[in-house]
């Protein structure tokens, strides 16, 4: 009925609503959110108020009564010290090899299983499975019964051909952390490209074809640059998660052996609770943390670029 | 440059039951000539086509292209183009790049490439564009892209699936126009799909009609207009379509309403029905003194030059639809009856009752 009311003028419309109203309105719509905000701002947004101000302070455990003052020092620090530096390098290395490796086996993968076979769902349930294990567990999976140079399953099947059991995790620590990495995150690239790969229009495959292109040329020419912003979205996304990477580490090297497989959070990690240096590791926790962000927001809007492109798709 | 033979060809969709899209199809194409394949949605046509670039397996039969037999060639080796009802443009090239692909695969020279796509271009007026993403083009522009893309390569057959189906109503009669010239002064062999019989019979040379995979007739627009080979092409051709029924067949003739109309008895001997094809344009409306029959008028389609009207007949023991054509200055509204009458009876189809074959 309402329909048939004629259009009241002026200031119904809700752009020239009172601006105290319009106010008092968007606080009802945000109430709701409130708890949640708080709870947020309080478990992450306090605590790092305190690791921002042990940063400007000396302080370790170990020696009670030593806390004091001692303003930028443990900046100045960060800077000099060279282990830092190292651990910056292996994050780097880790990351890019983890991401670039996982990529191209997820991007084979991915190929493999955009054709129909029989047993196809079954296939991917199980290629996906690494994706949904615990990283913790995935490390203590691999050092175990895979590269144990005892009872693992690759050191059983090398002795079957003739060779000598090799200690993986400490002859080889950065191959053996980035294929548990890559182990676990090829499934999660292949998903992506696959998605990809399924939306790929048939006839623009098979305008291709009939122009003469092989299957090798159509992968090149056409599908890999259909498939760009799916790479770029999978490697972003996995570079974010792998920046991170402790448990595997923790579980399997334990950052060495020496400072082979130290990265970031790992030294983090040894400052505050094995050196128990906590105005050290607080400077260094601020510094990542500030890195972080500025390489994260590079990366979003790199992401948002993406997605907006793929938007614009004919 | 080449002639197309289809013998015996067939498609089988694997299924339960399988699907006969294509149902041993004899078909033979001259060098230059437009056949349009028609039918109705699902009547096997863009397998057909498929079937001639070798999108698709021939489960039986043959396919040649000019004296090779094609049967089981992959596309590449078919020389032929293909326009999708998509267009199927490559999204991240460029239309120059995109009309070249296939000379570049080719190993062309880049400056004959260019020559071809500036040419290509120019005739179809695409030089303001050859440096855009198809997604920065309007879809009249794309159709036109996918079909330089197809004119580029000089293949010596064009396949063409619907190609102007995304285009609105007024792009459609003049690109529709465009192809036709463009068919012409090529004169390469063009297979073109379509379900609209409108662009059937004003573009192909030959139209071959296709129902549930089967072949029904092929011949020129005219003579499939005229001598539809049986009631399913008699109905599909024309527009609006041709009032077909089943009447009962007396000692003078076949009865349709208080009219009788005389039939050959050759062809209606011992047949107690007959299936009668009346075009709109055939029946008249006539004084209520003639001979005719009552038809209640229940919507009328004014055009401007002329006028639809749909009745409704009381024909023997129950109610049939007609439609008539008459004239669009004067015509009767809803809810009247009006008297109906044959323009000429030499016009009208018979078709046998339970085959649907034409019998003259
Ligand atoms: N991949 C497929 N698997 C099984 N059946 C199929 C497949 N593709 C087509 N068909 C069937 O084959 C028949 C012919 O299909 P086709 O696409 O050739 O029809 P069409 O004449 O082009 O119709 P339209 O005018 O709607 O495009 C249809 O009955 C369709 O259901
Ligand atoms: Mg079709």
């Amino acid at each position: 009925m309402a329909t048939f009311a004629p259009p009241r003028p002026g200031p119904m419309t809700p752009g020239a609503r009172p601006p105290a109203a319009a106010r008092r309105e968007a606080w009802q719509r945000r109430l709701p959110l409130t708890p949640a905000l708080l709870f947020m701002i309080f478990v992450t947004q306090i605590p790092f108020v305190f690791t921002v101000i042990f940063s400007f302070q000396s302080w370790n455990l170990v020696r009670p009564g030593s806390q004091h003052w001692v303003g930028l020092g443990n900046y100045a620090n960060v800077f000099t010290d060279s282990a830092f530096r190292g651990a910056l390098f292996t994050e780097i290395e880790m990351t890019v090899l983890a991401v670039a490796i996982s990529m191209v086996l997820g991007i084979g993968l991915a190929v493999l299983l955009d054709r129909k076979f029989p047993g196809r769902g079954i296939v991917r349930t199980l290629l996906i499975a690494p994706f949904l294990v615990m990283p913790t567990v995935a490390g203590l999976l691999w050092k175990t019964t895979m590269l144990d140079p005892v009872y693992g399953i690759v050191n059983y099947l090398l002795r079957l051909v003739g060779v000598a059991p090799v200690d993986f995790v400490s002859r080889f620590p950065m191959a053996s952390i980035v294929t548990v990495l890559v182990w676990q995150w090829t499934p999660f690239m292949m998903l992506i490209v696959l998605a990809g790969l399924q939306s790929q229009s048939g006839e623009v495959l098979e305008a291709a074809r009939v122009d003469g292109a092989g299957p090798w040329t159509t992968f090149r020419a056409i599908t890999v640059p259909h498939l760009r912003p799916y790479i770029e979205l999978g490697g972003l996304l996995g570079a974010i998660y792998l920046v991170n990477t402790f448990d595997v580490i923790f579980m399997t090297t334990q950052g060495g052996p020496g400072t082979a497989t130290t990265n970031l959070p790992y030294y983090l990690y040894q400052r505050a609770f094995l050196g128990f240096d906590v105005g050290q590791a607080s400077a260094l926790g601020v510094v990542t943390v500030i890195g972080t962000i500025a390489v994260a927001s590079v990366a979003l809007r790199m992401l948002f670029t993406v997605f907006s492109t793929t938007e614009g798709r004919a | 440059m080449a002639e197309v033979r289809y013998e015996q060809a067939s498609r089988i969709y694997p299924g339960t039951p399988p699907v006969m899209a294509v149902d041993r199809l004899d078909l033979a194409i001259a060098d230059g000539e437009f056949l349009v394949l028609v039918g109705p949605s699902g009547s096997g046509k863009t397998t057909a086509l498929r079937m001639l670039a070798g999108l698709e397996e021939i489960d039986s039969g043959r396919i040649s292209i000019g004296d090779r037999d094609v049967t089981h060639a992959p596309p590449k080796e078919r020389d032929i183009a293909m326009v999708f009802q998509s267009y199927a443009l490559y999204p991240h090239m460029t239309v120059a790049q995109n009309m070249g692909f296939a000379l570049n695969l080719r190993g062309v020279s880049k400056e004959t490439i260019a020559e071809k796509v500036t040419e290509a271009a120019r005739l179809l007026d695409l030089d303001k564009y050859l440096d855009r993403k198809p997604k920065a083009l309007s879809g009249g522009q794309r159709q036109r892209v996918a079909m330089g893309r197809a004119i580029v390569r000089e293949p010596s057959v064009f396949l063409m699936d619907e190609p102007l189906s995304n285009l609105d109503a007024k792009l459609r009669v003049e690109t529709r126009a465009n192809i036709a010239a463009l068919q012409a002064r090529l004169g390469t062999t063009t297979v073109y799909v379509t379900h609209d019989q409108v662009e059937a019979m004003t573009m192909g040379h030959r139209v071959a009609v296709l129902k549930d995979g089967v072949l029904q007739q092929c011949d020129t627009p005219r003579t499939l207009y005229e001598r539809p080979a049986n009631a399913f092409v008699a109905g599909f051709i024309g527009s609006p379509a041709m009032n077909l029924h089943t009447v009962p067949v007396s000692e003078n003739g076949a009865q349709l309403g208080e009219l009788t109309l005389p039939l050959p008895r050759a062809t209606t001997a011992n047949l107690t029905e007959v299936t009668l094809g009346i075009r709109p344009e055939t029946l008249r409306l006539v004084g209520p003194e003639e001979a005719g029959f009552k038809l209640a008028v229940e919507l009328v389609e004014e055009l401007g030059a002329d006028a639809y009207l749909h009745g409704r007949a009381h024909l023997g023991d129950s109610d049939q639809r007609f439609v008539l054509r008459v004239d669009g200055r004067t015509p009767p509204t809803i809810g009247q009856t009006v008297n109906a009458g044959l323009r000429d009876t030499g016009e009208i189809h018979l078709f046998h009752p339970g085959t649907g074959e034409r019998l003259d």
